[in-house]
C-alpha cells in the first residue's frame, strides 16, 4: 500500500467513524467488510461518503460511477479515489 | 377468506409463473406454495397453535415470502419486525407480541439470543427449504379460521414513544389488496421491483397484490446503490416500481437513470409522505411513457386509502386524489362535521381495510377508531371537484425516508444519558429523505459531550433514528402547561 492510498484510508475511515460512529477493528468494520453486507450505512449513508470524498479528494463521482465495485469498501473507495486522481 | 388463499389460488393458475426473483434465486408459484406448505408442518411440529404470534426477522427475500405464507396457513400471527434494530427496540417488541416462535436466519441469531428463549427461534438457512427439497406430493392439513381473525401485527412509530402494533385481520388485507388491485390494474404478467421492505405496510401491499394476481416479485435490497437497482430493472424486464419520495429523489439525482432505457416500465407507485409536484413532473419528464400514481394512507388502513388516478396528474397535481375503491373518506372538523369544500379538517377513513385495533393498546385504539371512523390524524382539505389536499400532519412524527420515527422515542433514550437534563427531537428538512433528525439537549452537566450522546443514542436506537445534527441550548420552548413546543424548534437547525 503507497503512502497516498493509506493517507486516503485514513481519512475515509475518520469520516465514516465520526460520521457513523463505527469503530474499526475486531466485530467491527474491517477496510475490506462490504458495507452493503454489513449494513451499516443506508443509502443517504453513501451519498455522504461520496460528497465527502468530493471536497476531500477534489474529485467528481459521476453518476454512473456510484456502483458497489467503486464505493462498497474502505478499500473499493481509496482505490477509486486514487485512480480518479491518477 | 384466509390472505393463504392468495398463494394457493395462484399456484393452482399459474404454477409455473416466476413468483420471486431475488439475486440468482428464482422461485415458482408452484414452489413457493409447496415450500410453505413444509414449513407451516414445521410452525406446528414446533408448537404453534392458531392465533399464535410469530415474528419474522428476515430482510425482503423468498424466505421471507415462505415464512409469511406458511404462519397464515397455521392461522398464526405474522410479526414482521424491522431488521435494523437494536436489542433494545427488539427487546421491547418481542416483550410486547410474546411470540410463540421466530423466524429467522443465522445473521440475527446472536442478536436474539439474548433476548429470547433460544428454542423459539427457527434458523430458515439451517431447514433445508430449497427446491431440491420439494416432494412430488404434500399434504397440509387444512385449519378452519374466520374473515376476522388477526393475521398480522405491523409495528409503527407510537406517539407515546414506544412502538404500537397495529392489528391487521384476513379481511383486512385481503380488501385492500382487492382494491389496490382494481386501480393499479397489476396482471400475472407484471413484475415489480421491490425496494421497500416487507415489514411496513408499503412493502406488504407489493407482496399481497402481486401474489394475488400471480405477478412476480423481483426484489434486490441493495438500494445503497440504486444503479445496481436499474440494472436489475433492465435485466428483469421489470413493468412496476414502487417507491417512498426519497427513492425517487435519490433516482432523479444520484443515479444514472437517465442512461436506461427501461422499455418495459409501465407504472409506478409513490406513497409514503408528500412529494414535491416538480419531483413528479421531473421524473415524468425523465421516463414520458410510464404512468405514475401518487398515493396515501397509514399502516392502521393496512396500507392505502386514497390514490390520484394519472388522468388527473397534470391537473391537481399536489392531490393526494380521491378515496380508492371501497374506502369512504371523510374531512370532520373538531366538532365532527363534515368541512365545506376549501376548509381544512382531519381526514376520517372508514372501509374493509382499517385496522382492528392497537395491540395491547385499548386505550390508544380508542383514540383513533371512533363512530367516525379511523382518525387519521393527518390534516387536509376537499377541492370543488372532490380532490384531498393534505395540508399538515396532527401527530408528531418524523418522516424520514420510508421510516416513521417518534420524537418521543429518541428523545426517552437521550434522556437516559447521565448529563442530559431534557431534550426535544424534531424533524429538519432534507432534500433526500424528506426530514432528518435534530436533537435540541439542555445539559445538567457541562462534561456531556456531543459526540458521547451520540454514541450512546447509536447504542439503543436503529441507525434510521439517529439524530444527525445535536445542538446544546440553555433551555427549550414551552406551552404554558409545560409542552415542548416543537414547531418553534424546527425551523432552527436548518
Amino acid at each position: 500500500m503507497t503512502l497516498i492510498e493509506s493517507s486516503i484510508k485514513a481519512k475515509i475511515r475518520r469520516f465514516i467513524k465520526d460520521n457513523f460512529l463505527i469503530n474499526f477493528g475486531c466485530n467491527s468494520l474491517n477496510n475490506s467488510d462490504s458495507f452493503l453486507k454489513k449494513g451499516i450505512i443506508d443509502s443517504t449513508g453513501v451519498l455522504e461518503l461520496v460528497s465527502f470524498a468530493e471536497k476531500t479528494f477534489n474529485i467528481k463521482v459521476e453518476d454512473e460511477e456510484l456502483i458497489p465495485d467503486n464505493l462498497d469498501s474502505v478499500d473499493k473507495i481509496a482505490s477509486f479515489i486514487k485512480k480518479k486522481k491518477s | 377468506m384466509n390472505l393463504s388463499a392468495f398463494i394457493i389460488d395462484s399456484a393452482c393458475k399459474y404454477p409455473d409463473n416466476t413468483c420471486v426473483v431475488h439475486d440468482s434465486n428464482r422461485f415458482t408459484y408452484f414452489e413457493i406454495d409447496r415450500l410453505s406448505d413444509i414449513l407451516a408442518n414445521t410452525l406446528i411440529e414446533n408448537g404453534l397453535r392458531k392465533g399464535e404470534r410469530v415474528v419474522i426477522l428476515l430482510e425482503n427475500s423468498a424466505e421471507y415470502i415462505i415464512s409469511f405464507f406458511a404462519i397464515l396457513k397455521t392461522c398464526g400471527v405474522a410479526v414482521p419486525l424491522n431488521t435494523q434494530l437494536v436489542s433494545r427496540e427488539l427487546s421491547y417488541l418481542l416483550n410486547d407480541c410474546s411470540p410463540k416462535l421466530i423466524i429467522t436466519n443465522s445473521q440475527h441469531q446472536s442478536t436474539l439470543k439474548s433476548l429470547t428463549n433460544p428454542k423459539s427461534i427457527l434458523l430458515i438457512d439451517k431447514l433445508n427449504l430449497n427446491k431440491k427439497s420439494i416432494p412430488e406430493t404434500y399434504n397440509l392439513e387444512p385449519i378452519s379460521g374466520n374473515d376476522t381473525d388477526l393475521a398480522m401485527i405491523i409495528y409503527t412509530s407510537g406517539t407515546t414513544g414506544n412502538p404500537k402494533g397495529v392489528m391487521l385481520s384476513h379481511q383486512n388485507l385481503c380488501a385492500n389488496a382487492d382494491s389496490i388491485i382494481e386501480y393499479l390494474q397489476p396482471s400475472a404478467s407484471d413484475k415489480i421491483m421491490v425496494v421497500l421492505p416487507f415489514y411496513y405496510s408499503y412493502g406488504t401491499s407489493l407482496l399481497t397484490t402481486h401474489i394475488k394476481v400471480g405477478g412476480t416479485l423481483v426484489i434486490d435490497n441493495r438500494f445503497l446503490y440504486p444503479n445496481v437497482v436499474l440494472d436489475t430493472m433492465k435485466k428483469e424486464q421489470v413493468t412496476g416500481f414502487a417507491g417512498v419520495p426519497s427513492n425517487y429523489i435519490i433516482l432523479l439525482r444520484k443515479s444514472a437513470l437517465r442512461k436506461y432505457k427501461l422499455n418495459n416500465l409501465r407504472y409506478v407507485t409513490q406513497a409514503g409522505g408528500a412529494m414535491s409536484p416538480a419531483m413528479i413532473q421531473e421524473f415524468i419528464k425523465t421516463i414520458p411513457h410510464i404512468k405514475f400514481y401518487v398515493m396515501y394512507g397509514q399502516t392502521e388502513a393496512t396500507a392505502r386509502l386514497a390514490y390520484l388516478a394519472t388522468e388527473f396528474l397534470e391537473n391537481k397535481l399536489g392531490s393526494i386524489g380521491k378515496a380508492i375503491p371501497g374506502v369512504e373518506l371523510d374531512i370532520l372538523n373538531e366538532q365532527n362535521q363534515r368541512v365545506k369544500t376549501g376548509e381544512t379538517g382531519e381526514i376520517v377513513a372508514r372501509g374493509a381495510n382499517i385496522m382492528l385495533g392497537y395491540w395491547n393498546s385499548p386505550e390508544e385504539t380508542a383514540g383513533v377508531l371512533t363512530k367516525e371512523g379511523l382518525r387519521t390524524g393527518d390534516l387536509a382539505y376537499k377541492d370543488e371537484d372532490g380532490f384531498i389536499y393534505l395540508v399538515a400532519r396532527k401527530k408528531e412524527m418524523i418522516k424520514s425516508g420510508a421510516n416513521r420515527i417518534s420524537p418521543l422515542e429518541i428523545e426517552e433514550v437521550a434522556c437516559q444519558m447521565p448529563g442530559v437534563l431534557e431534550c426535544a427531537a424534531v424533524g429538519i428538512p432534507d432534500e433526500i429523505l424528506g426530514e432528518t433528525i435534530g436533537l435540541y439537549v439542555v445539559k445538567s452537566s457541562i462534561n456531556l459531550s456531543k459526540n458521547d450522546l451520540l454514541l450512546f443514542c447509536k447504542q439503543n436506537l436503529a441507525a434510521f433514528k439517529m439524530p444527525k445534527v445535536v445542538e446544546f441550548v440553555e433551555s427549550l420552548p414551552k406551552t404554558s402547561t409545560g409542552k415542548i413546543k416543537r414547531l418553534a424548534l424546527t425551523g432552527d437547525l436548518q
